[in-house]
């Protein structure tokens, strides 16, 4: 070392060696991206055989090329180096556009062709008329005692969906046996418009801070889908489909971006990206079809999406499994939210810390890790076995992936709630609040956006799982959407599995297994950024 | 509810009703304003205490957090508690409103009366004790509701039937925090500066009007010229509450208290007597040093 200790002047302070650890942070680099590299080339790979965008004319790509990427990547280019908010506003008004489009495919399938609008009607009146009640009894909270409450609340719904059988009916009854009904559009008109209109409507009344605004808006809402109805034949699209898209994809967007329009005048430059990308894509498309350029022969097409598994690989589908599916989550969603989330409060808020507590902490651990394959066995043993139900069934498979998702939700739950600030529990019991008005008040409310992120994630598990449904029995092809609890089910997962395995000839491998499972990614996708929005958007909020 | 009623005039009045008539069988005296003459349930007590406490002791665990807490604190007064870190006037403060049941490990031995009821006694519901003693935090804690939310919180949970504006304006106007926020009622509580969620959390506390208020720190997180709207709001307010304040700021207990109490390491009150005593010429060698920081 050249220091000069004598005279007290430095030269030079030398150098340390960093090359260990300069190895070192490259091999960790390494080993981040080893999965995701794997996994990307084998997703471009099947994505590439699913689509097979090689398949299209020349001309087909030059010109979406020109009418749609180029144009995207000017605006997003400029709004990248220009003006980041706005690129993401941009971004997330696409997204919103593509996954709720694909959202409104599954309501279609659920409201038009698994549950008979006429049905649906009836059961939304029939909801309706007790919640109303409950809604005025909660206005009189503090003159009616606890039990009545109760009592009351549960006798109208009971009496509105069940009648007294004999002496009247129940309300759905009542109304599927009305002389006059509406055409099913309509009913999705009213139904899901309805729906469309309460969420835009409060939506707008709150970032405007207006009323009148919001009221105006819903009413457009409502307006809008049931003119898509009606101007919807014309164009040759269904009343029914038109109304569903219109309410669920095109309405929400719609406002989501009219009001940031309105309210946020520095981001709003962003739109000019989303209006690139569906101008360019609507104009790209009538170009091609004007120009007749042929597109790519993707297997993920129309037919595929609408159809029934067949004997030859370019002609099944996987429509059955789409709906399965969907009905799967449903009831997945409906037995594992509030049973996990009832678990996680009284492990956060109300149980003791004692030898039995921690039992139960380390053994939902413990389930969380159990193989699905395991509660597949559980499933068939209890539902199947012990009590007697049918194999196979909506309510057995969902009841079976409930299971197992619980312990996830149980363990998400708990992680959101043990989130909420400790003085925020302090501020109210200060306040002389019991232990269920502090739960009731303060601990849910906050926790609410981290336990349905946490929800959402575990049913994106459940919706990928393959084993426990043919340990239960679930039939590996099924030509016929399950129309109720009761009938049996298949699942997108268990389809492509029984393509990969009971079909497997060189053409289901190489048509129908990658398009299945380029659908299962991209709805499983879907639900993820619906979890990951909700989960920014809450961060940022705190 | 009648006894809500409020004088149009004259602050001290208005905010002197009684609640909830069921909460009335927790404290035999209630009313604030007569409450030194019409005592039959006396034990005992000094004519003007409102809280006495006798021979306190604290345990966490192992950790003897107060030993031996006597003394009684009067009405309609600030009391300051002073002491370093660790010394236990936050407990004490929790001892107040039983807040300490909350904590697993905690343990209390001794008496503490509110008004001449021992808050210890078996049929003493430790929430209804707390809807009459309110409490002000050390960091600001508003609820991540509106602001009219959170002034009524207490009104809600505690299902006291009363015009909510009305409560509200007068609670935000008795916290100095009215004409910053009347344009913006329905605003996130959350929204508002450090400063500002502290006087919400005193609005929020007083909207029910409770016995005592108890003050856990309520300026430490605050900057100076918030930290003195605080004290001057401390002020006001003990016109017509008790106040209980523990502070780490001598400065600030000389300031605005009128008794002081002086806790020292262990968990001991060294000293407690009228403010300018404690000050000018206390009897404790320990505590002259501490006040003079010769140490803590």
């Amino acid at each position: 070392m050249a220091t000069d200790t004598d005279s007290g002047y430095i030269d030079s302070f030398g150098q340390v060696s960093r090359t260990t650890g300069t190895v070192f942070r490259y091999l960790l680099l390494a080993a981040t991206m080893f999965g995701i590299v794997t996994l990307a080339v084998l997703l471009v790979y099947v994505a590439n055989d699913a689509i097979r965008p090689l398949t299209a004319d020349l001309g087909w790509h030059l010109t979406f090329f020109l009418t749609l990427v180029v144009p995207t990547t000017v605006v997003g280019g400029y709004l990248a180096r220009r003006n980041v908010p706005a690129l993401k506003l941009g971004g997330m008004v696409v997204g919103m556009l593509a996954v709720f489009l694909m959202f409104s495919g599954g309501v279609a399938i659920v409201f038009v062709d698994i549950i008979p609008p006429l049905t649906g009607l009836s059961y939304v009146v029939g909801l309706l008329v007790p919640a109303a009640l409950v809604v005025v009894l909660t206005k009189y909270e503090q003159q009616i005692p606890f039990t009545l409450r109760v009592a009351a609340t549960g006798a109208a719904f009971i009496l509105s969906l069940v009648g007294v059988p004999g002496y009247f009916h129940s309300i759905p009854e009542i109304v599927r046996q009305l002389p006059v009904v509406p055409a099913d559009w309509m009913i999705l008109t009213l139904v899901l418009g309805g729906v469309a209109a309460v969420v835009v409507g409060q939506y707008v009344a709150r970032i405007r801070e207006n009323t009148t605004a919001g009221l105006a808006a819903g009413a457009s809402a409502l307006l809008l889908t049931g003119l898509a109805a009606v101007v919807g034949p014309t164009l040759g699209v269904d009343a029914n489909a038109a109304a569903v898209v219109t309410s669920v994809a095109f309405v929400p967007t719609l406002a989501y971006a009219g009001g940031a329009a309105v309210t946020r005048e520095q981001e709003r430059i962003g739109l000019l990206l989303a209006a690139a990308v569906v101008v360019g894509s609507l104009v790209g498309a009538f170009a091609v079809d004007a120009l007749g350029f042929a597109g790519p022969q993707s297997w993920v097409d129309w037919q595929f999406l609408t159809s029934a598994h067949s004997g030859t690989a370019e002609n099944a589908g996987l429509y059955p499994a789409i709906g399965g599916s969907i009905l799967l989550m449903a009831t997945v969603a409906a037995l594992s939210f509030p049973l996990g989330v009832g678990a996680a409060v009284y492990l956060e808020e109300y149980a003791p810390d004692n030898a039995f507590s921690r039992f139960i902490d380390v053994n939902i651990s413990n389930l969380a890790g159990v193989p699905s394959v395991v509660y597949g066995l559980l499933g068939l043993g209890v539902f199947v076995t012990y009590l007697g139900q049918p194999t196979g069934t909506v309510l057995i498979g969902g009841a079976t992936l409930a299971l197992l998702i619980l312990p996830i939700v149980i363990i998400s739950s708990r992680e959101a709630i043990r989130a909420v600030p400790g003085d925020m529990r302090q501020a109210s019991y200060g306040m002389g609040a019991t232990r269920w008005q502090t739960v009731k008040n303060v601990v849910l409310p906050e926790a609410f956006p981290g336990i349905l992120t946490g929800t959402i994630l575990a049913l994106g598990r459940a919706i990928g799982e393959t084993a426990p449904l043919i340990m239960i029995g679930a039939p590996n092809v099924l030509f016929n959407l399950p129309t109720e609890l009761t009938s049996k089910v298949s699942a997108m997962p268990l389809q492509v599995y029984a393509w990969s395995s009971l079909f497997a000839s060189e053409d289901f491998y190489t048509k129908a297994v990658p398009a299945g499972v380029v659908v299962l990614l991209a709805v499983l996708l879907a639900m993820n950024s619906i979890a990951i929005v909700l989960r920014n958007k809450f961060e940022s909020e705190n | 509810m009648s006894q809500r009623d409020k004088a149009p005039e004259g602050e001290q009045q208005a905010m002197n009703g009684t609640e909830d008539p069921t909460n009335d069988e927790m404290l035999v005296e209630t009313d604030v304003s007569d409450g030194l003459s019409a005592s039959g349930n006396s034990v005992g007590r000094e004519a003007e205490t409102v809280i006495s406490s006798e021979n306190i002791n604290v345990w966490y665990g192992d950790d003897h957090a107060l030993t031996d807490i006597s003394m009684d604190i009067p009405e309609n007064s600030v009391t300051a508690m002073i002491g370093p870190s660790g010394c236990g006037k936050s407990t004490f403060l929790r001892c107040i409103n039983r807040m300490n049941d909350l904590i697993d490990v905690a343990r209390v031995e001794g008496g503490l009366t509110l008004r001449g009821k021992n808050v210890y006694d078996d049929d003493v519901d430790p929430v209804a004790l707390r809807r009459r003693v309110g409490m002000v935090f050390q960091k600001p804690n508003p609820f991540p509701k509106s602001i009219y939310e959170n002034v009524v919180y207490g009104l809600k949970i505690q299902g006291i039937d009363a015009d909510y504006d009305e409560v509200v304006e007068e609670s935000l106007k008795r916290a100095a925090l009215w004409d910053e926020v009347k344009d913006r009622l329905h605003e996130s509580g959350l929204d508002l500066s450090g400063g500002q969620q502290q006087r919400l959390c005193i609005a929020r506390a007083i909207a029910t009007d409770p016995e005592v208020l108890l003050m856990d720190e309520p300026a430490s997180a605050l900057d100076p010229v918030a930290t003195s709207q605080i004290e001057d709001l401390v002020e006001e307010l003990a016109e017509d509450y008790t106040v209980v304040i523990v502070t780490h700021n001598m400065q600030q207990a000389a300031r605005i208290s009128d008794k002081t109490a002086v806790f020292l390491t262990g968990g001991e009150l060294v000293e407690f007597d009228d403010t300018q005593k404690i000050f000018e010429n206390p009897e404790s060698q320990r505590v002259e040093d501490y006040i003079t920081g010769k140490f803590g």
